[in-house]
């Protein structure tokens, strides 16, 4: 079990999704099966190496699983890998893999480049926190989580609309849900991810305002808190918008969705990864609200 | 035999060359039937008009009486005022025993846009109908369009081609209308027409769950009548404008020669709900939906017959092996029909050939008879079954003959050489 390694269920989840590729042009219920089979290999081996790290976590009296930024991520490629392998599981000839595994590789890929070692914000001497600080980083995952699946339900509505305008011309072999239900979903998961990683960042900045991290101070014009704010800000006016436009088209949601959340992911993503390897730049990421997993500048660098 | 076909279909046209060579309408049939006994008056002829085919069939029992392929395209192009050059290159012909296969694979469905679908058999057999009503009809075509009708069945029977998605309607809604909505049972239906097409669409959307059933037709009787048996309501053309906005699914399916939904109309109706998606589905030809409706908003998917062909040949493909027990049952039978056309060509020569024959063995009867008065009844009739299984089997061998030599056409040798050896004439 400690043996597991993230290219385990990387090496898996990339076979998968060659499978779920090859089904787009033979769909076949023997590729579906194998396809499954080795995903869900890759999510028990995921889980353990979740299992192994939250171990390491209590040892050293860190919240489990989401103790560094490379367990935020990997709890986020978990997720997503739990969500697609039950959907599928309920409907055989859905195409979600083609869609999701990118994502998840993207992430498990972006994790190789960010530091294992527990965050400051998470310091175990500050016991009281814990909640908060729990609060802060599961908001945040679930609501990370919720984004990503906004981008990849806007993507597969704008496919569906183009192959329905397109009388059926393009991604043959590609079943989709309806527009009517991707519409509805994706509604949903912006309307539950931006309350979220509101909470997300307000925890995070209550956290950061109080002080403990050994006499850093928060400014509001430090480029990563301006950076992180103006994403939130894109996600709180996609909220809004929805809201108040009962009326908008199917297509303006997808576009406007995919850009939003696609632009915070790019950024928590982005700044994670520049914060394990820069120095000077992880000081800025360490103290943004919406990469509340940012690592100190003496544990920062790939795991 | 001279049996002739010329026909486009949806492989080889458009569906803008099919709609203006389409014949719509009981009317203008019996002006197209009228119009060919005129111009060919030694012919019969049935013409097939469906929205994905137009076929012409004609046949004679002179060779030299049959129309040319121009000639047939000359009427087409007269008839409907498209001139020849638009539409001679998606013309074909067939002619004898290939124009038969033709027909039975047409009628069987191997030649339909959805494989196995079951309204061609019953097009085909309004066609034949039409043409019997307008006496077109003869001998050759009654036995051709009635055997292809007892093929069709027998490959339905045989095979597993009607199996699955045997439609149109079937195919646009499983393929297009289910990728747009989610559910139907809180999307209201709007159908254009009154046939069979529009009651096959709606009864797939009820499968689907739609409750919510308007008709609109040109008789406001008829569309009560079909909306009442979906427990939906009918009304006349003129409220059409009105019902189209409340509309979720459009079924438009009339044997109008023009688009019934315009571009302005639907413009109209659009005018502040384009947030709304809305499926037309067209399934006339000529179309009952301007095709720049298509481009009026996002969520406008139109679609007509020739949108779903792609998804009709993933559908014949996944059946391959079907189509190939279906051919080789229309090749069988193919086979069959021309030899007994042939055969029905030697009928006249058997025919006077025995009757020959029998007359001469009556007469010597007859003579035997007033030589031998002695004899009794039950001698003569014994002396009259000898003489007739003389005659009987004198005459075996060369009908049998003639009956080898018919398999493979029209044994106008043999037939010849028979009238001459019996001295037997017209």
């Amino acid at each position: 079990m400690a043996d597991v390694t993230i290219f385990c269920f990387f090496a898996s989840y990339t076979v998968a999704f060659a499978l779920d590729v090859l089904r787009l042009k033979r769909p076949k219920r023997s590729t579906w099966m194998v396809s499954v089979g080795i995903a869900a290999a890759g999510f028990v081996a995921h889980t353990l190496f979740l299992l192994n790290a939250a171990d390491k976590g209590r040892e050293e009296l860190l919240p489990p699983l989401l103790s560094s930024s490379q367990d935020w991520t990997l709890v986020l490629a978990w997720l997503v890998v739990g969500f697609h392998l039950f959907l599928t599981c309920c409907d055989r000839a859905l195409s979600l893999g083609v869609f999701l595994f990118p994502l998840v590789l993207g992430l498990i890929g972006s994790s190789y480049f960010l530091a294992d070692e527990p965050s400051q914000l998470l310091n175990a001497a500050e016991s009281a926190r814990r909640g908060w600080t729990m609060l802060h980083v599961s908001s945040l995952a679930v609501g990370s989580a919720g984004v990503l699946a906004g981008i990849v339900l806007s993507l597969m509505y704008l496919l569906q609309h183009r192959r329905l305008r397109q009388k059926g011309r393009s991604a043959t072999g590609l079943k989709l849900p309806s527009l009517e239900r991707l519409s509805r979903m994706n509604w949903w998961s912006v309307m539950v991810s931006v309350p979220l990683l509101t909470v997300g960042m307000g925890t995070g900045l209550v956290l950061l305002l109080s002080g403990s991290t050994e006499g850093r101070e928060l400014s509001l014009g430090d480029p990563v808190v301006i950076i992180n704010g103006i994403s939130w800000l894109g996600l709180i006016g996609l909220f809004g918008w929805m809201l108040l436009t009962p009326r908008a088209t199917g297509k303006q949601v997808a576009w406007r969705t995919l850009l939003a959340c696609g632009f915070l992911l790019v950024t928590v993503v982005g700044l994670n990864v520049l914060a394990s390897h820069s120095p000077g730049f992880s000081e800025h990421a360490s103290v943004s609200s919406l990469g509340a997993n940012g690592d100190p500048v003496e544990t920062g660098g790939p795991s | 035999m001279n049996l002739q076909v010329i026909y486009c279909n949806h492989q080889t046209a458009s569906l803008d060359i099919r709609e203006r060579l389409a014949f719509t309408g009981e009317e203008q049939l019996a002006d197209a039937y009228t119009q060919l006994r005129d111009r060919f008056p030694n012919s019969e002829a049935v013409v097939l008009s469906t929205c994905n085919r137009v076929e012409l069939y004609t046949a004679q029992e002179n060779a030299a009486a049959a129309p040319t392929h121009d000639e047939l395209a000359g009427f087409l192009s007269n008839f409907h005022g498209v001139p020849v050059e638009e539409f001679l290159g998606d013309l074909l012909q067939h002619s004898g025993a290939e124009a038969v296969g033709h027909l039975f694979r047409v009628c069987s469905s191997i030649d339909s846009m959805v494989l196995g679908e079951p309204q061609i058999v019953s097009q085909v057999k309004e066609a034949y109908r039409q043409a019997e009503a307008n006496e077109a009809c003869g001998p050759l075509t009654n036995a051709l369009f009635q055997c292809a009708i007892r093929v069709s069945k027998r490959v339905r029977s045989e095979t597993r081609l009607a199996e699955g998605r045997v439609s149109i309607a079937s195919v646009a809604v499983g393929e297009f209308a289910r990728g747009i909505f989610d559910r139907f049972d809180d999307k209201t239906v709007l159908v254009i027409g009154a046939g069979e097409m529009a009651e096959e669409t709606l009864q797939y959307l009820q499968d689907d769950g739609v409750r919510d059933v308007l008709v609109v037709n040109r008789n406001p009787e008829r569309a009560r009548e079909l909306a009442a048996k979906w427990g939906g309501d009918g009304f006349g053309m003129d409220r059409l404008e009105g019902l189209l906005p409340g509309a979720d699914v459009v079924v438009a399916a009339t044997g109008a020669d023009q688009p019934i939904v315009d571009v302005e109309m639907f413009a109209r109706v659009r005018d502040g709900q384009r947030d709304r998606p809305v499926f037309v589905l067209d399934l006339g030809a000529p179309r009952d939906v301007a095709p720049e409706v298509s481009g009026l908003d996002d969520n406008v998917f139109l679609y007509d017959v020739d949108d779903l062909q792609e998804t009709c040949e993933r559908n014949r493909k996944s059946r391959s092996q079907e189509i190939v027990r279906a051919l080789s049952i229309i090749e069988n039978e193919s086979d069959r029909f021309m030899q007994d056309v042939y055969h029905r060509a030697t009928g006249p020569i058997v025919k006077r050939l025995r009757e020959q024959w029998s007359d001469v063995s009556q007469k010597e009867m007859d003579r035997l008879r007033s030589k031998l008065s002695h004899l009794g009844d039950a001698d003569i009739d014994q002396v009259e079954q000898t003489v007739n299984r003389i005659v009987n089997k004198l005459l075996h061998p060369p009908l049998e003959a003639l009956r080898d030599e018919a398999r493979d056409g029209t044994p106008h040798g043999l037939l010849d050489a028979l009238s001459r050896l019996f001295h037997i004439r017209d």
